[in-house]
């Protein structure tokens, strides 16, 4: 029958329409908008390159970028270590085990708004619970989110204890696929645990390290919902995210030409550096 | 089989039509539909207006509804103006935002209405008619309400340290906070209390709490932009950064986020911010026991001459094009903005008219004595700005927050080069 | 000795990601002003921030949107993504391969790049202030695709062809035959879906301002944001758990799918 060669074609039809509405026009349509000024309100106005030129001579976006680099120069080994020590425990024969998995995955199912609002308080200058045990320590306060040398750390330390729950989970899984042989094999030989740990643990779980680098690195790309609810991209633009400076150009002053060249530049830079990360995973295998 | 992937497909094509619909509602030529904020108090008052207005059978119904509650009013009027969903008169409309409408041509030019100048001359004084008259010559905006900003003060504290008064000017204020910071610092060297607070906050309409209205008491109301170009690259800028500067360098103003907390006015942890009359109903609703307050004028430098004039932040009234009957329209809003009504404005909502005579005109006084916190702000109403008729204001104010931050929040620039790279940038703004 | 260090280790890192949750909620539940002396427990107990907040905010709007959004973007994404799974992994036709191209594109592609135009589509639709806004951008999923793909793979070609003998359509074929059968899939599916369109803040903040059709993350941001809390931190906090219950809630009984569905993400990529 005709018919049933054309089943397939309307199982997918709905999701050509979306993909074309939602995909191809939109990067399309985001490619044209770089050439023009527009505020929504007024009609379009091409402006050639004038975008691009501004782009390289922005500070603010540059700023952004390098923010973003250290974030993730922060939160990726920070992320790692926590989250391999805490599964290298959780993979011991240890009672409770459900409630510490449950316990560390917690943050990572609440909503990051909640996250924010609850981290903003403990990062308070005076009546912050940090400042406090610091003081109450002998230690002197620091200021979490108003010195501009702290305030991105201290959102990348957030970060890391919103989501190194799911990380956990992630080496336990790898972890466990370690062959329990090779242990024994080391425990023969007389083998310490943390020279069992960096000779074979290590080693085996090299695919998992490098898949949580790779999903570390697209999550800190997209950062946003912390410094817009934390600090506003302050103080001195430390905490200026990509994300948040392209909203900022797009919906607090309506350069939606510019705000789509730096969506476009920004979405550019962030295939390359994970083609650039995933070719390293294949070269290491 | 065939017939249920035809119904199918049938179906969802008329869902996608249906939703490519947008509604659009009809627009009858003898109604008005009216804006109000939505405010509590405001949207009292507008209900009783309309609610007058219909009952005196004019020609023409009014139907208001408060602004949808979103994000910020200034968002839902540009998602409306976009979306071509815009009332027909609209009332809370910020001074600064009037000028990108009108040159989007969605605003209707008031002063080719008949008997639009002859009334808005009787009510406002010159001073804000060119504050409200836009390059082009023509006038998109009415000015309707004034909140002006003043210096709050703890009065018990203040007369606790010996003063008489609160402070005037710079040298006075810099000598209080330095009095009541020797008192309030503990033995590691950390302050616990400040003299004053202003929000140590990066966006742009911050400034309207801080420079702004400094800038304005200082160089007695001059303006900011001027012939699109900046025009506050003078001294009273740089004094007014300078003195910003210093009380943050010297810990008078805290550098963290006080907001955070709960109100640090009412627990006596500030003496003294910037704010406006708004204030009162909060300060009345939530102050413990005993806790005494008051206004006065910003402050100025010490070699100032002359009235204190300050930021009023006004909210105008507009009307859109999408207005089928202009004329109705504006008998609307004549009625809303007549004596009487200015009245049961103050009287609904403790905000002030912008009009002229409000301390002199015998129809007021009684409320005045009934509030004597507002007589204040109503000697303030006579000296204060709004902002210039220029576009892009956010963008400017946004470029003077990026200066002030460094300049005044964290010492890494002069206030000289601070203004004078805020005036470089602004200018580049307005040659595009 | 060893496995002493580690419980210590476990039971340090527990408090760690327990305790900030403990201390808003028991936060929420102090007075105003006590709230900077807390610790632990509190000397009162009250509710005030609670009914503060729910005076302010339509919160329980915000939630009802929430869940109404919610679900309907994890069934189109379950049906859809089903529908084009199936046809991807067990039809043959032309077009078949570019199809699956195209997916995976769509997967390395950062959202910034088609942030604006989307909110440009949404105006011209007329759909902003609107569900279909929120919902319609959502209803394709290509990870939920390829996952159902990989699943459907894995199921016997005989129990397709017999209830294709049988007389059954595709479409049945699908809903009483593979779903039947993929319920794993189909958790994992349902709950990463749910669990991403409930905490989605940034979409919602730039098609919807009308805040009766705000979603719950984005009304309590802008709360936390903006004045209306009048600067009490209790509200902020009360917000905030409000906030955090329904998924807490929805973990504590799913929690063992919770999990398992996070971590077989990761292992598929």
């Amino acid at each position: 029958m005709k018919t049933k060669k054309l089943i397939p074609y309307f199982l997918v039809a709905p999701y050509i329409a979306h993909f074309l509405l939602f995909v191809a026009f939109p990067v399309v349509f985001s490619v044209i908008l770089t050439f023009h000024q527009w505020n929504i309100i007024s009609p379009m106005k091409y402006i050639g390159l004038a975008n691009y030129t501004r782009l390289f001579q922005d500070k603010f976006f540059s700023q952004s970028l390098a923010n973003t680099l250290i974030f993730l120069a922060i939160h990726i080994p920070l992320q790692i270590i926590i989250a391999l020590l805490l599964a290298e425990a959780l993979n011991q024969k240890i009672k409770f085990r459900g409630f510490f998995r449950a316990a560390f995955f917690l943050p990572v199912i609440v909503s990051g708004v909640v996250v924010t609002i609850l981290w903003q308080q403990l990062y308070g200058f005076d009546t912050g619970l940090f400042n406090k045990i610091l003081t109450a320590l002998g230690l002197g306060r620091i200021g979490w989110l108003v010195d501009p040398s702290w305030a991105m750390p201290s959102i990348a330390i957030m970060a890391t204890w919103k989501n190194v729950g799911l990380y956990i989970i992630l080496f336990l899984v790898g972890l466990q696929t370690v062959p329990a042989h090779y242990y024994e094999a080391a425990d023969l030989e007389g083998a310490t645990h943390w020279q069992k740990f960096f000779r074979i643990t290590l080693p085996m779980i090299n695919p998992t390290i490098f898949m949580v680098v790779v999903l570390s690195t697209i999550g800190g790309f997209s950062l946003f919902i912390e410094p817009y609810v934390m600090t506003g991209g302050g103080p001195l633009n430390s905490t200026l995210s990509a994300v948040l400076y392209i909203y900022k150009q797009g919906f607090f002053y309506y350069h939606m030409g510019y705000s789509a060249t730096l969506g476009l530049f920004f979405a550019l830079l962030i295939l390359s550096v994970v083609a650039i990360q995933k070719k390293f995973i294949e070269k290491d295998k | 089989m065939r017939k249920q992937l035809l119904i199918f497909s049938f179906s969802a094509l008329i869902i996608l039509l249906l939703l490519s619909c947008g509604t659009k509602s009809e627009r009858k030529s003898n109604k008005i539909l009216y804006w109000s904020s939505n405010n509590t108090q405001e949207i009292d008052f507008a209900a009783y207006i309309v609610n007058e207005w219909n009952k005196q059978n004019n020609p023409g119904k009014i139907t208001f509804q408060p602004v949808p509650e979103g994000q910020s009013s200034e968002e839902i009027i540009l998602a409306a103006v976009v979306g071509k969903t815009t009332p027909d008169v609209y009332s809370n409309m910020w001074q600064g935002d009037v000028e990108d409408y009108a040159r989007a041509g969605v605003l209707v030019a008031l002063d080719t209405l008949k008997g639009f100048l002859n009334f808005i001359y009787s009510r406002c004084d010159s001073a804000s008619i060119s504050e409200v008259t836009s390059p082009d010559g023509h006038i998109y905006q009415i000015p309707w309400k004034i909140n002006p900003i003043m210096l709050m003060y703890n009065k018990h504290i203040v007369s606790g340290m010996g003063l008489k008064e609160p402070p005037a000017n710079y040298g006075q204020f810099n000598f209080a906070s330095e009095k009541f910071k020797e008192e309030n610092i503990d033995s590691h060297g950390y302050v616990k209390r400040w003299f004053g607070y202003s929000e140590v906050l990066v966006t742009w309409w911050q400034r309207f709490f801080d420079f702004y209205p400094l800038y304005l008491a200082a160089s007695n109301g001059a303006p900011l932009i001027k012939d699109y170009k900046a025009a506050f690259d003078n001294k009273y800028a740089v004094e007014v950064f300078s003195f910003l500067r210093n009380l943050y360098e010297h810990n008078y103003f805290a550098k963290e986020r006080l907001s955070a907390r709960q109100d640090v006015f009412l627990s006596d942890i500030i003496a003294s911010r910037f704010t406006g009359p708004w204030e009162i109903l909060h300060a009345d609703k939530f102050k413990p026991q005993g806790f005494d307050y008051g206004f006065t004028h910003m402050p100025v430098p010490d070699e100032h001459k002359g009235p204190v004039y300050t930021y009023g932040d006004p909210k105008n009234i507009v009307m859109f094009k999408t207005c089928s009957n202009p004329q109705l329209a504006w008998d609307f809003i004549r009625f809303m903005i007549d004596k009487k009504n200015d009245l049961k404005l103050l009287e609904l909502t403790n905000q002030l008219p912008r009009r002229k005579g409000l301390m002199s005109d015998p129809v007021f006084a009684e409320y005045f004595i009934k509030n004597p916190k507002m007589i204040e702000f109503a000697e303030q109403s006579e000296y204060v700005r709004g902002t210039d008729p220029y576009p892009n204001l956010t963008e400017v104010f946004d470029i003077i927050s990026q200066e002030y931050e460094e300049c005044v929040i964290y010492g890494k620039k002069s206030p000289e080069e601070a203004v004078h790279e805020a005036a470089r940038q602004v200018n580049l703004l307005y040659i595009k | 000795m060893k496995k002493l260090i580690f419980y210590i280790l476990l039971i340090a890192g527990a408090s760690i990601f327990l305790y900030p949750f403990i201390w808003m909620l028991t936060a929420s539940l102090t007075p105003e002003n006590q709230i900077g002396n807390l610790t632990f427990f509190p000397t009162k107990l009250t509710f005030s921030s609670y009914s503060q907040m729910l005076g302010k905010i339509p919160i329980g709007r915000a939630f009802v949107n929430s869940i109404i959004v919610s679900s309907a973007v994890t069934l189109g994404v379950l049906v859809f993504g089903s529908m084009v799974g199936y046809a991807l992994s067990r039809l043959e036709f032309k077009g078949r391969n570019l199809i699956f191209y195209i997916i995976i594109f769509t997967m390395t592609l950062p959202f910034q790049i088609t942030l604006i135009p989307q909110y440009i589509i949404m105006v011209k639709f007329g759909w902003v202030d609107t569900y279909w806004a929120l919902i319609v951008p959502y209803l394709m999923n290509a990870f939920g695709i390829i996952m159902f793909r990989q699943y459907f793979k894995s199921i016997s070609q005989d129990l397709i062809d017999a209830a294709r003998l049988d007389g059954c359509g595709e479409i049945k074929i699908i809903f009483k035959i593979l779903w039947p059968n993929s319920i794993p899939a189909l958790v994992t599916i349902g709950i990463i879906t749910f669990m991403a369109s409930w905490n989605e803040v940034l979409w919602p903040l730039i098609v919807i301002r009308d805040s009766q059709l705000m979603t719950m993350p984005q009304l309590v941001t802008l709360f936390a944001v903006g004045g209306a809390a009048e600067s009490q931190l209790g509200v902020k906090l009360a917000a905030a758990t409000m906030l955090a219950l329904p998924i807490v809630f929805a973990y504590l009984l799913f929690q063992r799918y919770f999990i398992q569905s996070m971590a077989s993400t990761g292992l598929k990529e």
